[in-house]
């Protein structure tokens, strides 16, 4: 989880690209990503996301981690599509005949339901590699002021970045906690099933959450001491600012998402 | 010769947390001169964290609650001048040095305060050379504070406080995480900023050999009370009040009541191990 967010320093051009301009870049194929219908348009927009992720020079290894991480949610939504979805054309033929009331019509599954499924899927792929696209090329700092910059307030960006740079940092915590329950010959979390672990979470999250609300009180008063929101006319030691690269970088990406958006027409 | 004018004055404080009945400062009374490098010790639980937030005004103001009295620093009222204000005059090192670092990377980190006060960036960029090499971490400049060591992210965090050019320098047991080497390390940038450039300091701790070594006066607090003040070798000397607030006096102050008790006695009661061992050496030589 903690790759999602953590810098990696590089010398790419996607890396030396203005953090406007990959903020822009998300948002607007985050947008044309959930409008699009079409399975093939939506194949391709996930393939040209893993090759611009070669471009900016990423580990394979960190997309691969990814890729197994999603890799059960995706065979979630398939079953849970296929087996709901309202679809007509019937691959599978109900367990229970569907003229019986509530339970009827339990087990068909649809070539409608699996479609619908590997679309959710590849929009979820998207996702994911789009994300640590633009969080493992920018600094924290760099992103912040990009949001700033970009009309966000100074506070609600700083809150936005703290609580990505908290993900690793509870990651950790929560680990800590499992390895002390670990020693103590809890073993939950490693052999038992789910209603058991379902059961355990209680001791996991207790900890954690009250370590969690203590670490942010002290935050607050550190962030106080330091004057934290004193001015509006706040300074920044470094500043960004936008090439030509990144407007050529702009214009290509509502290019290509113009050009989804037109596939996608097309292809329905 | 003159008393220099107290740059921290405490009068009649008391102070409990929100929802608690408890006080957990009561009547504080106290001076601190400028340029005075002070040691607050104190069993846990005896109010040493509360006494320091009370200095920047973070209590009452940010953690709430209810105090009574009232604290000056550097001429300002902690309760009326707001916290930001009083940054600027106090800056203050908590325990936990990830809970106070907010940036990835040293510069940003040691700017953070004084871009929120909208200091201009070449002001900035100056201010951050000067403190960063003050506590030893020129060239550090790009390193993510990730990759610091414990007694390194501590000096960081000084550093952080020191470009908002406070005139106190408040450290709430900044260094009880700390591996011996960085203990050392702190305690050492601290006292050269204390003789350097007249920073006062105020440092809660339980390390008493280095209290020993570097500190000027010693209060110690108990149950939210000021129950005593003096010297290192004065505190250190009284095996009655440290018994009594279970604080360890240095190793060679304990061998030196050791000694005493069985009838060698040292001519100065020692605090640190050059003391010590030149005590002994006289006792020795006295005897024969």
């Amino acid at each position: 989880m903690s790759t999602l967010v953590q810098y990696i320093p590089g010398e790419s051009a996607f890396h030396r690209l203005d953090p406007r301009s990959k903020i822009i870049f998300m948002l607007l194929v985050t947008g044309v990503i959930f409008i699009v219908q079409s399975l093939w348009v939506a194949s391709a927009m996930l393939v040209t996301l893993i090759l611009l992720w070669f471009l900016a020079g990423l580990p394979f290894s960190v997309l691969k981690g990814l890729g197994q991480a999603t890799l059960g949610i995706v065979a979630f939504l398939i079953v849970v599509q296929a087996l709901l979805y309202p679809g007509e054309t019937i691959l599978v033929h109900p367990i229970i005949p569907s003229p019986v009331p509530i339970v009827g019509g339990v087990g068909r599954v649809t070539l409608e339901g699996i479609l619908f499924a590997l679309l959710l899927s590849l929009r979820l792929m998207a996702m994911v590699t789009l994300l640590p696209l633009v969080t493992i090329t920018t600094p924290m700092h760099s992103f912040l002021l990009g949001l700033v910059r970009m009309g966000l307030p100074y506070r609600l960006a700083y809150t936005t970045t703290t609580a990505l740079n908290l993900i690793p940092i509870l990651q950790a915590e929560a680990n800590a906690i499992v390895d002390a329950q670990r020693l103590r010959a809890f073993q939950v979390f490693e052999k038992g099933n789910f209603l058991e672990k379902l059961r355990a979470y209680p001791a996991l999250v207790t900890p954690l959450v009250i370590g969690a609300m203590r670490r942010a009180q002290l935050m607050a008063v550190a962030m106080d001491s330091r004057a934290f929101g004193a001015t509006k006319e706040r300074t920044y030691i470094q500043d960004i600012r936008m090439r030509r690269t990144d407007w050529a970088f702009i214009v290509c990406s509502v290019a290509y998402v113009a050009l989804a958006a037109a596939l996608n027409y097309l292809a329905l | 010769m003159n008393q220099p004018e107290p740059t921290i004055i405490l009068d009649d404080v008391s102070y409990r947390y929100p929802r608690s009945k408890r006080y957990a400062l009561r009547h504080l009374n106290l001076a601190v001169s400028r340029g005075e490098f002070v040691a607050v010790l104190g069993e846990n639980g005896a109010g040493k964290s509360t006494f320091c937030q009370t200095l920047n005004g973070v209590i009452p103001q940010t953690r709430g609650g209810r105090m009574r009295g009232r604290v000056i620093v550097s001429g300002w009222d902690t309760q009326q001048a707001t916290v930001a204000e009083l940054a600027q005059r106090v800056g203050i090192v908590l325990e936990d040095p990830e809970t106070q670092i907010f940036t990835t990377s040293v510069l940003n980190e040691v700017a953070f305060g004084p871009e929120n006060l909208g200091v201009p960036p070449q002001e900035i960029l100056h201010r951050a050379r000067w403190a960063l090499e003050a506590v030893g971490l020129n060239g550090y400049e790009d390193y993510a504070p990730t990759a610091l060591s414990g007694g390194q992210k501590q000096r960081l965090a000084i550093a952080a406080a020191l470009t908002m050019h406070p005139a106190v320098l408040v450290l709430d047991e900044a260094t009880s995480q700390l591996d011996p080497m960085g203990t050392v390390e702190v305690f050492s940038v601290v006292r050269e900023l204390n003789k350097q450039y007249g920073l006062t300091i105020v440092m809660a701790t339980n390390k008493g050999e280095q209290v020993a070594q570097f500190c000027d006066r010693v209060l110690v607090l108990h149950e939210g009370e000021l129950i005593a003040r003096g010297t290192p070798r004065e505190i250190f000397a009284d095996t009655e009040l440290l018994e009594r607030v279970m604080i360890r006096a240095p190793q060679v102050s304990q061998l030196a009541t050791y000694l005493e008790e069985r009838g060698v006695h040292l001519t100065d009661f020692p605090i640190t191990p050059d003391e010590a061992r030149r005590g002994i050496i006289h006792s020795i030589r006295g005897s024969h």
